[in-house]
């Protein structure tokens, strides 16, 4: 068991600390409740551009003097966006959790006066690279956003990706900037971890010396977007250049954490994992008509979503593809699963859980992420539970009641002729 | 706002905690193997390392691929396993294997919960040294890796790795690819894979590294049952790299019609692993293009929004692997990227550098190395360059001192000696129609080259 503290300060500001000593480091992760789902149209990417601006100083740390501070001491860092959360973290030395507290409550309290329209069109050109990078310059990288458009209506926030579009970057102002740190970057939107190597005494004096004097933002934007379902199956089929057909498919769950959840959890493992893998031992390894397959559920608040995505061999059509995979999935909602194949599913959630609490920085954010998306922390202690406790019946259930034609969506990557 | 407690200045740290890198228990099997063991109780896991020191630098130009391809089969069938049930059971342990080269070596690693590490190191054993290398395995593996290859012609970052190797190695190691090629992977036979399996993985050739939550002496004894039946035999001999010397700076250009960035490489031959200067070109190449606040860096994203990132990097390698700057840029950017790149080449070997500079990687260098041994599997991968570089035993209990007595004067000394920024290889994959023309107001002759690296004009 981890040895947890949670506690709150006055102005709401979450804070979890988890005393371990096995290593002179220490790892400070913050957690805002804010992420690309609390965008509107028209400003889309906006969360993620957002994160950017928050490593360009604040009133007193100069314009790339995060990275610097941090980086001179030997520390690392790095803040990452997605639908529901944005989480800023840093480990360093652990005789330096003071030097992470003041940077990390002066870019919370301070960051405004800092902010400059210079700054703004710097990150703007870096993030539109990012874009070009990751998604425009690269074979299939739009097709995660080619599936929330499909899975998603326009007005629900989801259905677009955390990048966000070019069009909506470059119009992007000041006023907006500071218009989305006066909503959301308040201390009782924020999860505050600290783990590793500290006293319990002083990290707690540090954190209330640092971040007690900011004003709380009380009221936040409700998200209460209706998600519509299509009740039947989108598809499209997409020329590109790419050399060898891939299918995309997104299939809609409950949340995280909701017990089928775990279960879809574990069927991804069942069915495209290793070798003995049902998808990969018939389409990969037997039939050999497929590349690569993969499939998992996403970490995502408002609803949940499982991905699957197959790459055809050269030569293979990606029908025939695609019906191998139908006829694997029928396999499973049919026949059901082995008592080896949960164990193995099982095991697997174990050990990857355990690599997970290994390091102080994933820990950390683990914990974060309890915290925010189940208001408990000490889930973390729990978290495997329901894994443990599910039986090849649930899995087989999670099949037939998700893994089918009405619940999803599907983009098929083809070859430009 | 205004604040109620002073924030001007950076707390001071309170006294910093001693790091000590884990003993290190080491034994020799009879048959030569060297085993390395370190205990780790952070989570209920252990690591599990094999390291054969032969890589794709045995690969000829006929054989690209070959140590890779043999690699990929290792799992396809070992012992008394077939491929499926390796992965049942190693699935039934709660593991996670992988086997792989590299241009050095070739690696076998299983990661597994701690409780299981008896079976898992008997699988461990019979996938490094009983492995069945079966010939249906192989149609299979050399299917998946020819259809590898083919996606990679659609993948910008990967044709500028391939054409700047080429450009700067020629055909043989280090200039193929490790995966290879089509022609090459289709030209390997199932007696190609025995023989260099039964070549290159002997005890006498290899060292097992285990890492975790287990004790010590029954690891040694666990690896001694597992492995102390393996056969030796003669050491290989290594290969020699013949990099192709660069007799002027020249330009080469990757047509990509639909490409929106370049991908941009900018270098020359490095120095190896074993360079008496590691040290004090490690610093330098953190001042100038290893960490996110490094001059390139600094210069290309912060100052300019040209990118996302630039990098640059000595490939320390067994021989000279590359020196290289990597960046993607938008289109419109690229002859001034380029042209950023090598001022930044230029100046750094001018002695211009800040003495906080100097000691902000510095002080990077050393703090960091805590936070990059935190688990089972990096202290295996650490234990595992410490043999295949054959570094010394007391490597990482000095690490630090090694890193703090690097000077000024040595950067710029290293950085003379070993950047050459008048005879530089200038790869960049991208939108040939956009970038032609800017790139050659440079002032070097441009090459167009298809992607399989034929010569199609200069201008």
């Amino acid at each position: 068991m981890l040895n947890l503290t949670e506690y709150r300060l006055d102005n709401g500001l979450r804070v979890v600390l988890n005393e371990d000593h096995s290593a002179p480091l220490v790892a400070i992760n913050l957690w805002y409740h804010v992420g690309s789902k609390n965008e509107r149209p028209g400003r889309t990417g906006f969360a993620h551009l957002f994160e950017h601006m928050l490593f360009s100083g604040s009133q007193h740390v100069g314009n790339n003097e995060h990275f610097r501070y941090v980086q001179s001491v030997g520390g690392v860092l790095n803040g990452t966006t997605f639908f529901d959360r944005t989480n800023y973290f840093e480990t360093l030395p652990s005789n330096y959790l003071a030097l992470g507290l003041w940077l990390e409550s002066d870019r919370m309290g301070f960051f405004l006066p800092a902010l400059t329209q210079e700054k703004l069109d710097i990150q703007r050109e870096v993030v539109k690279e990012e874009r070009r990078q990751r998604y425009d310059n690269v074979p299939y990288g739009t097709a995660f956003e080619r599936l929330l458009r499909l899975a998603f209506n326009p007005e629900y926030s989801y259905h677009w990706a955390t990048i966000g579009s070019m069009e909506d970057l470059e119009a992007a102002s000041l006023d907006d900037i500071r218009e989305f740190f006066a909503t959301w970057y308040r201390p009782d939107n924020c999860t505050l971890t600290i783990v590793g190597d500290f006293a319990a005494d002083e990290a707690r004096r540090l954190v209330d010396h640092y971040f007690s004097e900011f004003e709380p933002g009380r009221l936040f934007p409700g998200f209460d977007l209706q998600r519509k379902p299509a009740g039947h199956e989108v598809r499209e089929t997409f020329a590109s250049p790419v050399q060898l057909p891939r299918i995309y498919r997104l299939y809609h769950l409950p949340k995280m954490g909701e017990t089928d959840w775990v279960h879809a959890d574990l069927l991804t493992t069942v069915l495209a994992s290793d070798k003995a893998s049902r998808l990969d031992r018939a389409l990969v390894h037997e039939q050999q008509i497929a590349q690569d397959v993969a499939t998992y559920v996403l970490p995502t608040e408002a609803t949940g979503l499982l991905l699957l995505q197959a790459t055809a061999r050269e030569g293979v059509a990606i029908e025939r593809l695609e019906s191998a995979i139908d006829e694997e999935v029928a396999r499973i909602s049919v026949g059901g699963i082995t008592d080896d194949e949960l164990t193995r599913a099982k095991n697997r959630a174990e050990m990857e859980y355990a690599h997970q609490l290994e390091t102080f920085d994933a820990r950390a954010d683990l914990i974060g992420m309890m915290a925010t998306y189940f208001n408990d922390p000490s889930l973390v202690q729990r978290w495997l539970d329901p894994y443990r406790n599910a039986t090849a019946d649930d899995l087989a259930h999670v099949a037939r009641k998700y893994l089918i034609p009405e619940n999803r969506v599907t983009s098929l990557f083809v070859p430009e002729a | 706002m205004t604040t109620t407690i002073d924030r001007s200045a950076a707390p001071q740290p309170s006294a910093p905690r001693p790091y000590h890198f884990p003993h290190i228990t080491r034994a020799t099997l009879p048959n030569g193997l060297r085993v390395l063991v370190t205990e780790n109780r952070n989570a209920p896991l252990v690591s599990l390392r094999a390291l054969i020191r032969s890589g794709a630098d045995h690969d000829t130009a006929q054989s690209a691929g070959l140590a890779s391809l043999v690699a990929d089969l290792l799992d396809e069938g070992a012992g008394s396993r077939d491929a499926i049930r390796i992965a049942e059971d190693v699935g039934l342990l709660g593991g996670a294997l992988g086997t792989g080269a590299d241009w050095d070596a070739t690696y076998i690693s299983f990661d597994v919960l701690s409780r299981n590490s008896e079976p898992a190191m008997s699988i461990f054993g019979d996938v490094t040294a009983r492995a069945t290398l079966p010939e249906d395995g192989l149609e299979r593996v050399r299917a998946e890796r020819l259809n590898d290859i083919l996606q990679q012609r659609n993948d910008p970052g990967a044709i500028a790795g391939k054409r700047f190797a080429s450009l700067l190695y020629g055909n043989g190691a280090y200039g193929n690819s490790v995966g290879g090629n089509a022609e090459s992977v289709a030209r390997i036979t199932a007696d190609d894979v025995r023989t260099f399996y039964r070549q290159h993985y002997i005890p006498n050739h290899s060292s097992v590294v285990v890492s975790g939550d287990i004790d010590a002496a029954a690891a040694v004894e666990l690896v001694t049952r597992a492995l102390a039946d393996w056969q030796t035999g003669p050491e290989p001999p290594r290969p020699t790299v013949a990099p192709r010397p660069i007799d002027a700076s020249r330009i080469y250009v990757v047509d990509r019609p639909q490409a929106v960035q370049s991908e941009i490489r900018v270098g020359h031959l490095g120095v190896p692993r074993s360079c008496e200067d590691y040290f004090p070109l490690a610093v330098m190449n953190a001042v100038f293009g290893g960490v996110f606040n490094s001059r390139i860096n600094l210069n290309l994203r912060e100052r300019h929004g040209y990118t996302y990132g630039a990098r640059s990097q000595f490939a320390f390698r067994r021989q000279a692997g590359p020196f290289v700057i990597a960046a993607p840029v938008r289109n419109e950017v690229t002859r001034e990227s380029v042209n950023e790149m090598l001022s930044e080449l230029r100046r750094i070997r001018t002695g211009d550098i800040e003495d906080r500079e100097l000691d902000d990687v510095k002080s990077y260098l050393m703090g960091v190395f805590p936070a990059t041994v935190q688990t089972a599997a990096d202290l295996a991968g650490r234990l595992v360059d410490m043999e295949l570089y054959g570094l010394p035993e007391d490597y990482f209990d000095r690490y630090r001192e090694n890193i703090a007595a690097v000077s000024k004067d040595e950067i710029t000394r290293v950085a003379e000696k070993y950047l050459d920024p008048d005879r530089v290889l200038v790869v960049i994959v991208g939108n040939a129609s956009q970038i032609r023309e800017p790139l050659g107001s440079l002032g070097f002759p441009v090459h167009e080259l298809d992607i399989d690296g034929n010569m199609l004009a200069v201008s």
